[in-house]
């Protein structure tokens, strides 16, 4: 055995794998993160927004100095055509400090940062290139010409879990399970960002689009206000994407000059240019959980849910850290770490975010298999809109009147019973 | 408000690249058969262009953002078949998103 062997590595700095380490590290446990990129953060991004209830159970009362953005108290769900933006727009009072914008670089940073002040060990700007497995149990990782042993590998390495698959522990990830994002950053002034979203500092807006952002394709688009900067992107669905043959980064770039769009960010100075890939395959397309001397955490695990609503990876990431960390404590304790052993992490996130990726097990193909949803409907709203409150001297109509004359003709009404009983099932 | 081509976007990063290892490699040659050519419209960097004029791939691993996209939309990168890999960039090279 090798001097140098560790209790545990950790294969990726991301929120899995960091919130990983910090309780094992909290836990008086040698523990040690391999991160490829030159810090934590630095191969990372989201949208984005975090469910602050997943920080609160990393380091219960500790996360106060977290670097997050605003506190998101005003949610706008939008449909988008050519030129008309229909919008539900909600402004909360408070939201109880449910959820915060953020950006990765910064609080990935902060989290490794607290991860090592708790004892565990990062080494950052090394990739994995591949696992020590002896007999069937995974006992380290392969860096180079360097091997590291480990009673326990967790992998918490992201969505392209090269590391995993390639062993052969999990099936490669398909195209028809993941949605590509693609993400600008435009610094804005604090103040000019409360005033373009009527809020205040710290408090800010989430939106989420559907429809002529996309083309029409199965995905979105979103605009998140950080304290200075302006999160703004698409997310669509890689294989429906590549089906479309529509070329990805001009629809990204085009998208920002739509009239809803560009009166937020007009004057903003670009950033960043960000693209990552989203695990949305949910509980349909779970891998393996566990395996000798194996865990999977995060992204690679697929804990991602895209429920049209709200999005979230995220915390579940979180979630998914603190549960394989306490089943590697238990393993410790047991000097056990075999898969039977090492099976309560599955029966952990079974209670909550392996529950909540069966509730949303449709969302994914409902999105994907109901073109509707982003090009008939957004163009129906819109018109039904435009005829409300046109005015101009015709004999008035009644509500009813204005809506039947807007979808007579446009689409067989059963489509649309279709597509709500569906939707009310999946979403 | 004003447009930026792919390289107005990608100056705005930060890199350090490793110039003469390319993290992924395509046959550019075996690539002429392909049907589809997702990755010429699906790379949101548009590292993978149609050259028109010698009808060839041309590629460019430098200005990569590492999503993985071409992986997953181009048979050959996902299966690994000959001429075809796809890493990521060893020692902390590549992006590095400072926003992120």
């Amino acid at each position: 055995m090798s001097e140098e062997k560790f209790q545990v590595v950790v294969i990726g700095g991301g929120l899995a794998g960091l919130a990983a380490a910090y309780k094992l590290a909290k836990a008086g446990r040698e523990v040690l993160v391999v991160e490829r990129g030159k810090a934590p953060g630095a191969k990372n991004m989201t949208g984005g927004r975090l469910y602050a209830y997943a920080l609160n159970e990393l380091m219960p009362g500790e996360w106060g100095d977290a670097p997050l953005e605003r506190e998101v108290t005003r949610e706008i769900m939008m449909m988008m055509t050519p030129e008309t933006g229909i919008a539900i727009d909600s402004s909360f009072g408070s939201m109880n400090k449910l959820s915060y914008t953020v950006l990765r670089a910064k609080l990935d940073a902060w989290l490794a940062a607290k991860a090592e002040e708790a004892g565990a060990m990062l080494v950052p700007a090394s990739t994995v290139d591949g696992l020590i497995i002896r007999d069937g149990k995974v006992c380290g990782v392969k860096i180079g010409d360097e091997e590291l042993e480990a009673d326990l590998v967790i992998s918490a390495e992201g969505v392209n879990a090269l590391v995993a698959e390639r062993a052969g522990l999990i099936k490669p990830v398909d195209v028809t399970n993941v949605a590509v994002g693609v993400k600008h950053v435009y610094k804005l002034s604090e103040a000019l960002i409360n005033e373009r979203f009527n809020t205040v500092s710290g408090k800010g807006a989430a939106m989420l689009c559907v429809g002529e952002c996309t083309k029409g394709v199965s995905g979105g688009a979103f605009l998140y206000t950080n304290k200075d900067s302006l999160s703004l992107g698409l997310v669509v669905d890689s294989e429906s994407w590549k089906k479309s043959k529509l070329p990805l980064a001009d629809i990204a770039e085009e998208f920002k000059q739509h009239p809803a769009i560009i009166r937020y960010i007009e004057g903003g100075e670009l950033m960043e240019y960000s693209a990552h890939l989203i695990p949305e395959g949910g509980i349909k397309a779970l891998p393996e959980l566990y395996r000798d001397g194996f865990l999977l955490a995060g992204d690679a695990a697929g804990l991602v849910v895209n429920s049209g609503f709200t999005v979230r990876g995220m915390d579940y990431a979180i979630l998914s850290g603190i549960a394989a960390a306490e089943t590697a404590n238990e393993a410790i304790e047991a000097g056990n770490y075999s898969a039977a052993t090492l099976k309560s992490y599955e029966t952990k996130l079974r209670q909550r975010v392996l529950q909540d990726l069966q509730t949303f097990k449709s969302a994914h193909d409902y999105m994907v298999h109901t073109p509707h949803v982003f090009t008939t409907y957004p163009r129906l709203a819109a018109e039904l809109m435009q005829n409300i409150y046109r005015v101009e001297g015709a004999p008035a109509k009644r509500i009813t009147g204005i809506a039947a004359q807007t979808i007579k003709g446009k689409m067989p009404y059963f489509d649309v019973f279709k597509d709500m009983i569906k939707g009310a099932g999946s979403l | 408000m004003k447009s930026f081509n792919m390289d107005d976007r990608l100056a705005k990063n930060r890199f350090d690249s490793d110039d003469h290892n390319p993290h992924i490699v395509v046959d550019k040659i075996a690539c002429k058969t392909c049907q589809h050519r997702a990755c010429t419209y699906s790379c949101p960097a548009e590292r993978y262009k149609w050259d028109k004029t010698n009808d060839v791939l041309s590629f460019d691993h430098v200005g990569c953002l590492e999503c993985g996209n071409c992986r997953l939309v181009c048979e050959r990168l996902k299966e690994g078949v000959s001429g075809y890999s796809w890493n990521y960039p060893g020692h902390g090279k590549g992006i590095i998103f400072k926003e992120g």
